[in-house]
């Protein structure tokens, strides 16, 4: 999504500005561009065409909603936060066929998008959140401010230095409350885990959450059980091996995936990490929409890290054809970027991801992880030795 | 790196720099001709391109900004592949963020492309002058240290075969002029048609008071 000073959509500005002689009303009307604030504050710039789509979205939203409403009447309330549905192992356990039934809808129910007032408590259930903090003392969380409260460590600073950085210009992230808020939550979760500490990246998606998730307490819950159970390990510590991992295994999914846009990007010798790491470091929160965003995280919390690779893949999909006739990185780059940014309605992008896509399951990706975690290794080593063998040479 | 014509040159450029020295606001300076106090953070890289049109040549720089972050450095390697050339950003007023330019510098000599045009940029030259007033006034000594950073600066380039300027992105001094420096440095000769071109000769002296030095 847009924060203010993200990377603007050069080409909709330079439109603006061109003169067109004698356009037609259509063209007129997607010339002129539009500023607004969307569903969770964020400002959007896009065309008229855009602003009808997330018209169109937030119906779909209220008709989603009424869905759920007619489940909770017909199975009770709550039915969806049974163990039994989400816990993978006490499914196959249960051979209750209400169960499992309950669990087909509900993984359609889920990429259909969760309702935004449901999202919070379906999120904290689902995700396995619920469960962890109920395994610490009641007040973890506010023990936890207030013993970290005036430390400074190398972790704080550079959340200090990141905070007015964060989405700049949302009404309420980029206020005093909002600033204390998202710092409370990225410097105790950096105490919690001092292996990760503070890693950048971690701002947007802690922002994201708190702007769903309401209360601060939530919101860390959220996080911790993202990065200890939800993600691959290690994606943001040290020398982020496990993005390193992610991004091989990508590459790895496109030319089975996506094989003529593979090929011909190779061609051009472009590696997709060059656009990739930042969708999977920030879980999509820089480059979506806030709500399309949103239903990408929707389904993650249900089905995994796996969703990530669905959706990456999805985006090169969708503009097969005009990735194909590309020749210059750049040209590239701007198709991704512009469709990435203008993915107004999340149903678009969610099915190709899924039913485009095809299947992919969490084992066949688990062991591609672990193909290649050896190579990602060694060349970390590598590079590592490279840098320590130059600083012997100088002495 | 395709082009039509012998005078349009693509180069792809790379920033790198410790966190907060500015890189992004370089950037968005040369692209954009603005300056935002808080730039969103740069998370992996984020790419820009712009035309720039010196005597000889058109060059089109495609820039890689990247993230500051030291976890980020191992991602590097992934930019500043094929660089021809490479902006390494310091904060004219933090001398730990200097330390990490020369490891940058070092890094990009050891990864094997002797033709990369490298420029160090002290970035915050704006501060210059407003610390110099408040060392006058209460006779810190800043002002010395600041320049003493300046000569050392220089002399490390020098020695390295960089060439050196104090930049602004906030009052855009210096920032056309470093880019503009580095598509006059780049060299001319274009891959796919090698023949009837004129090598320039700062490459070459580059190479050599780099060799001499190391």
């Amino acid at each position: 999504m847009y924060g203010i000073q993200s990377k603007r959509d050069l080409a909709l500005e330079l439109q603006s500005q061109i003169p067109i002689l004698r356009p037609s009303i259509h063209t007129r009307r997607a010339q002129i561009v539009v500023k607004f604030q969307d569903l969770y504050g964020f400002t959007v710039e896009g065309n008229v065409d855009d602003v009808n789509i997330l018209n169109e979205v937030r119906e779909k939203v209220r008709q989603q909603g009424r869905v759920w409403w007619a489940l909770e009447a017909s199975k009770g309330a709550n039915w969806y936060l049974q163990p039994s549905i989400f816990e993978g192992q006490s499914l196959k356990a249960s051979l209750k066929l209400s169960a499992l039934a309950n669990a087909i809808t509900l993984k359609k129910l889920i990429r259909k998008g969760i309702p935004p007032v449901l999202r919070p408590k379906v999120w904290f259930s689902l995700s396995g959140a619920a469960k962890k903090k109920s395994t610490a003392p009641d007040s973890y969380y506010n023990d936890l401010s207030k013993a970290v409260e005036g430390k400074v460590t190398p972790a704080t600073r550079q959340i200090d230095h990141d905070l007015p950085r964060t989405f700049p210009g949302h009404p309420w992230l980029d206020t005093p409350e909002g600033h204390a808020a998202l710092r409370r939550v990225l410097v105790g979760y950096s105490f919690r885990d001092s292996d990760v500490g503070y890693c950048q990246g971690l701002n947007y998606v802690a922002a994201l959450l708190l702007l769903v998730m309401k209360t601060e307490e939530d919101a860390f819950w959220m996080l911790a059980v993202l990065l200890e159970n939800v993600l691959v390990n290690d994606c943001y510590t040290n020398n982020l091996s496990g993005c390193h991992v992610e991004q091989r295994v990508f590459k790895d999914l496109l030319p089975k995936k996506c094989p003529r846009i593979a090929a011909h990007l190779e061609e051009l010798d472009f590696d997709v990490s060059l656009v990739a790491t930042e969708w999977f470091l920030c879980l999509f929160s820089k480059s979506l929409p806030s709500e399309t965003t949103l239903r990408v995280w929707d389904v993650l919390f249900y089905e995994g890290a796996k969703v990530l690779f669905h959706v990456a893949l999805a985006i090169f999909k969708m503009k097969e054809e005009e990735l194909l006739v590309t020749h210059h990185v750049g040209d590239v780059i701007n198709i991704l970027q512009k469709t990435s940014h203008h993915l107004f309605d999340p149903d678009e992008l969610l099915t190709v991801a899924f039913d485009k896509i095809g299947s992919m399951t969490t084992g066949t990706i688990s062991k591609q992880r672990k193909k290649q975690e050896p190579a990602v290794m060694a060349e970390l080593d590598q590079r590592l030795r490279r840098l320590n063998s130059i600083k012997v040479d100088d002495k | 790196m395709a082009t039509t014509g012998n005078k349009n040159i693509n180069s792809k450029l790379v920033l790198l720099g410790d966190v907060g020295a500015g890189k992004s606001s370089l950037v968005l300076r040369f692209v954009k001709g603005q300056f935002i106090e808080f730039q969103e953070s740069t998370i992996g890289a984020a790419f820009f391109s712009q035309t720039l049109a010196v005597n000889d040549a058109t060059v089109k720089f495609e820039i890689w900004d990247t993230a500051g972050q030291e976890r980020y450095h191992s991602l590097a390697p992934m930019y500043y592949r094929g660089a021809a050339a490479a902006i390494i950003v310091y904060d004219i007023s933090n001398q730990a963020s200097f330390e990490r330019a020369k490891k940058w510098v070092q890094e990009l000599q050891s990864q094997g492309n002797p033709n990369m045009v490298m420029a160090l940029a002290g970035n915050k030259a704006d501060l210059v002058d407003t610390r110099k007033v408040a060392a006058e006034a209460n006779a810190t000594g800043f002002v010395l240290q600041l320049t003493c950073l300046q000569e050392e600066a220089q002399q490390y380039a020098q020695e390295n075969g960089l060439f050196f300027m104090e930049t602004s992105a906030k009052t855009a001094a210096n920032v056309n002029e470093i880019f503009h420096e580095i598509a006059k440095r780049l060299p001319r000769v274009q891959p796919q048609n090698p023949s009837g071109m004129v090598l320039m000769d700062r490459p070459a002296e580059r190479v050599a008071s780099a060799s001499c030095c190391s």
